[in-house]
């Protein structure tokens, strides 16, 4: 039996038009497939996937460590042996969170404006806010599931590893909210850091180095110079210790420092001034980028 | 044929200044349903009107409106829009069913329609089999064709194509001026094709603007424009000067072009007249032959 093939011609589109709200939903989802590699060559994938296995697998061996412990130490071992769990997680995989946006979160804007197809998105109903809105929140979905998965997988270990797990869930249910929480606060602050840097520049590499340097320099730098000035300006120094600002309000959040903060002088400024600091740190890097993809369209 | 269309474009007193230099001066102008062509040379004042009506660009003065409304501050119309830019657009990652989901998407289609677009869009412009495969792979002709596709694909009202032909070989020109011509005579789409290229201009064309210079040197339909500016070359073996008094003596305008005499637009009597004038001179006619005038006139005249 063959078939015929017919050619109905073109036809006009007389479905729905959803407006402005389609375009930001369709230009987020974008956003979040750009940021992960999907529907792009298998090299796109790499970088992406390889920190979520990475971050995963700190949470993983932090909690293969605390069962293996809880079993030959006996119950408590984690506290006992002062063993890293929920409110240290973020300390020790900051370094790789911040790596992770500054070299993923650019390939959001930095490829847009390089191959232009920035141009076409601002002739469709959109404004440059609408643009830029809709990528960091991408990118911040993105960010925030790859912090939240590692402390997922860390909790159900330390419940499973635990002799007890029912007692466990009881005990640390409040860790479940704190470490999403805490998940939103590093989010926030590398998303929008390494978009506004991003933003400067056409060219990912450029972006990614100069954002990689600039913790490299200055959390080394930041922590010399105020262990030295300790009693002096040391804690308004270490302030500028750009890989704390976030965890400062992690231990907020948390209760009590981690072992990346406890020996930070800032503490000493109170709980205020740092959350005030960190927001700041939010807010203005978020204004930056607006206003320069605010000027896109008129 | 030409019939009496509604107006889509409209610039009014249309001025845009970038520090001292204007690249628009007061251009008045109305574009109207079919496919209407703006030619000028590189820096003319092409690229900023269409920029001005996409609403990408604030002008000085003036006002640009695109199908009744101010493209700056309505969003909406952007959705009924479609614009083909001169320079590279395309992601190199993506293939071109995704991309062109994803734009028809960005002008609020739904997503189930905004694939069956990208489909049937990819098809017409003779990229369906190729639409799985990321477009960076692609050769220039088939990334001019992405260019135009996602130009269309959401089925706008209207569709700006900025220098369609750039970088194509002859194949692919003639091609691409296919593809132009179809999009208004078979998806009803009205056009707005800017080139330097006065040959893409005459073949595609029902409209013509031309730009020189920020100023406005022509509007018009593009028949009537070869029809004033057609001429009669004559061309006679001797008596040449007997001729032309003859001619001139009958009230026709005469003028000397190398070996024979050129008769600017003419009417049907003027064939009377030159037959009547052969007669009496006994000129040996050797040819005669209608000829239009290239657009490249236009460019000689002066800004109005």
């Amino acid at each position: 039996m063959t078939g015929t093939v017919f050619d109905i011609g073109y036809r006009s589109y007389t479905g729905a038009r959803e407006g402005r709200g389609r375009s930001r939903l369709a230009l987020f989802r974008d956003g979040v497939r750009a940021s992960l590699g999907l529907g792009r060559p298998p090299r796109a994938k790499v970088l992406p996937w390889l920190f979520v296995v990475l971050l995963s697998g700190i949470a993983l061996v932090m909690a293969m460590i605390a069962g293996a412990a809880e079993r030959l130490v006996g119950d408590g071992a984690t506290e006992k042996l002062n063993l890293p769990t929920h409110a240290d997680y973020y300390g020790i995989a900051s370094i790789l969170m911040f790596v992770f946006a500054a070299l993923v979160a650019p390939e959001l804007l930095c490829r847009d404006r390089r191959e232009g197809v920035l141009q076409l998105y601002l002739v469709r109903p959109l404004t440059g806010t609408d643009y830029v809105a809709a990528r960091w929140a991408s990118f911040l979905t993105v960010m925030t599931v790859a912090a939240w998965l590692p402390q997922v997988i860390l909790f159900l270990g330390l419940c499973m590893g635990d002799p007890a797990p029912i007692a466990y869930l009881r005990e640390h249910w409040l860790d479940i909210p704190r470490f999403l929480a805490s998940g939103i606060i590093m989010s926030t602050y590398v998303t929008t850091l390494a978009l506004l840097t991003a933003s400067f520049t056409s060219r990912r590499a450029y972006a990614a180095v100069f954002l990689v340097g600039l913790f490299a320099i200055t959390t080394p730098f930041t922590i010399g110079l105020a262990d030295e000035m300790r009693d002096g300006a040391g804690p308004w120094i270490s302030m500028f210790n750009l890989t704390n600002i976030p965890l400062h309000v992690v231990d907020v959040i948390f209760g009590g420092p981690s072992e990346m903060t406890e020996d930070a002088p800032a503490r000493v400024l109170g709980s205020t001034t740092l959350v005030t600091w960190y927001l700041a740190w939010i807010l203005v890097p978020a204004l930056v980028l607006w206003s320069r993809y605010r000027r896109a369209t008129p | 044929m030409i019939t009496a269309a509604r107006e889509l474009l409209a610039a009014k007193g249309l001025t845009k200044r970038y520090g001292s230099v204007v690249a628009l001066d007061n251009v008045t102008f109305s574009i109207h349903e079919g496919v209407t062509g703006i030619l000028g040379e590189n820096g003319a004042g092409k690229s900023t009107s269409i920029r001005i009506f996409l609403g990408l660009v604030q002008p000085t003065s003036g006002q640009a409106l695109v199908l009744g409304e101010d493209a700056s501050s309505s969003l909406a119309v952007r959705a009924r829009l479609g614009y083909m830019p001169e320079h590279d657009c395309l992601p190199s990652q993506v293939s071109a069913a995704d991309f062109l989901t994803h734009m028809a998407e960005l002008s609020g289609l739904p997503r189930s329609a905004a694939r069956t677009r990208a489909a049937d869009v990819l098809r017409h412009t003779g990229l369906f089999e190729e639409r799985y495969r990321p477009i960076g792979g692609y050769s220039t002709g088939m990334k001019q064709r992405v260019k135009l596709a996602q130009a269309l694909v959401h089925d706008p009202a209207f569709v700006f194509l900025d220098e369609p032909t750039a970088g194509l070989d002859p194949v692919g020109r003639e091609e691409m001026l296919s593809l132009v011509r179809k999009t208004h005579r078979e998806f009803g789409i009205s056009v707005l094709l800017s080139s330097h290229l006065m040959a893409d201009v005459e073949r595609t064309c029902d409209r013509i603007i031309v730009i020189q210079g920020g100023h406005l040197v022509h509007a018009g339909e593009v028949g009537q424009f070869t029809r004033e500016t057609e001429t009669v070359f004559i061309e006679v073996d001797t008596h040449r000067e007997e001729l032309a008094l003859a001619l001139r003596r009958r009230g026709v305008a005469v003028a000397a072009e190398g070996s024979g005499l050129t008769i600017k637009g003419p009417d049907e009597s003027v064939y009377d007249h030159v037959r009547d004038a052969l007669v009496e001179t006994e000129a040996p006619l050797r040819r005669m032959a209608p000829r239009r005038r290239a657009l490249t006139e236009l460019f000689e005249r002066q800004p109005a």
